[in-house]
């Protein structure tokens, strides 16, 4: 019987494992979406084909996601001349607290907001941040979830190789 | 002395046995190496033409790909949205000097049903011709309550926010209804139409 248990828990833990390492998202088409930006304008994530577009999911709540953006934004003014686009998609109700963390962190890239959660319910955002990376044929191909230091590198590499595509 | 002279002459004669092998091999060579190289070329010639056939195998199953999304979408169409109950809202947009359209809520019989947010793309493609089909359901015969509410920026870049309501009978067959944004030239005002296309 223990082990029978101790096999149990030993699957249940590799298939946590898995579905954490690998997102169901991955490699499926990109779920199109229109929301109002920053700037005021109404940005779709169609409009961006034929482009590398990195999707950050974030909340003024989030201490990572305050982390990550500045490093994300340095990625953005690289990269953007070649190819990359990145869309910061803020989940906030009330869309002035982001404008408000906009400007203390003084990031270029477009955020825009979802009060609804429609998009994020989209991208199956349940946790804070995610990271979702699509090809320039508008496929999702990595989804990351949560950020620690040290990401940005593994953000850098995956950006460079759809570049490449 | 005579036995040094004997192994001088042996290795004279040997140095010259070495050298004329070396120019019997000289030729083979050459040979050798025309040879790999057009066996070299023939293979190369040959796996450019496998890689020539392997593309347009390629290219026939994309488009058999393509053909086949295309076909499922319009069975998948005429599933959703039989002829009989089908009902579709388009958005058209004329000259647009009053009015920079942001977003476009519809309403059935007091439901929202559709709310979409056109880019500055898309309501270009409006301005210049392009009409949009924004919703598509299914209703039942008898009469129905549009609502349209449109958000943009009215004269003098002001926020702008303008309904339209109308009450049409849907019959049998499909109904198609053309939500119009046009201009008011009189009033310097826009003005929201909205038609049924017969």
């Amino acid at each position: 019987m223990n082990i029978k248990n101790s096999i149990f828990a030993l699957l249940v833990c590799v298939f946590a494992a898995s579905s954490l390492a690998s997102s169901g998202l991955e490699g499926q088409p990109a779920p199109d979406f229109a929301l109002k930006s920053s700037s005021g304008a109404n940005l779709r994530l169609s409009e961006y084909r034929g482009d590398v577009v990195m999707i950050n999911f974030w909340a003024t709540w989030c201490g990572p996601c305050r982390q990550e953006m500045p490093l994300l934004d340095e990625l953005f003014t690289r990269y953007q001349r070649v190819g990359f686009n990145l869309l910061g998609v803020n989940i906030d109700d009330d869309s002035r607290r982001a404008m408000k963390m906009i400007d203390e962190l003084g990031v270029s890239f477009p955020v825009l907001f979802d009060a609804r959660k429609e998009v994020s319910k989209l991208y199956e955002v349940e946790a804070m941040p995610v990271t979702v990376l699509v090809d320039r044929e508008g496929r999702i191909r990595h989804v990351h979830h949560g950020y620690k230091p040290g990401y940005e590198e593994k953000y850098l590499d995956q950006i460079r190789s759809l570049l490449r595509e | 002395m005579t036995k040094t002279l004997i192994s001088l002459a042996a290795m004279a004669m040997l140095a010259i046995s070495i050298s004329v092998a070396a120019q019997d091999v000289a030729p083979l060579n050459a040979d050798a190496a025309m040879a790999a190289a057009m066996s070299a070329q023939a293979s190369e010639s040959e796996s450019r033409d496998q890689f020539r056939s392997l593309d347009q195998d390629v290219q026939t199953l994309k488009k058999e790909v393509l053909d086949l999304n295309r076909d499922l979408f319009l069975l998948e169409e005429e599933l959703l949205f039989p002829a009989n109950s089908q009902v579709a809202f388009f958005i058209s947009m004329d000259v647009g000097e009053y009015f920079e359209l942001d977003s476009v809520n519809i309403k059935i019989d007091g439901k929202e049903v559709a709310n979409y947010l056109y880019t500055a793309r898309e309501a270009d493609a409006l301005i210049r011709g392009g009409v949009h089909r924004v919703h598509m359901a299914n209703l039942k015969t008898g009469d129905h309550e549009l609502i349209a509410i449109f958000t943009g920026k009215g004269p003098h870049v002001r926020d702008y926010r303008r309904g339209a309501t109308i009450t049409f009978d849907k019959g049998i067959g499909a109904k198609y209804l053309e939500l119009e944004i046009t201009d008011r030239v009189k009033k310097q005002q826009p003005e929201f139409v909205i038609k049924e296309w017969e």
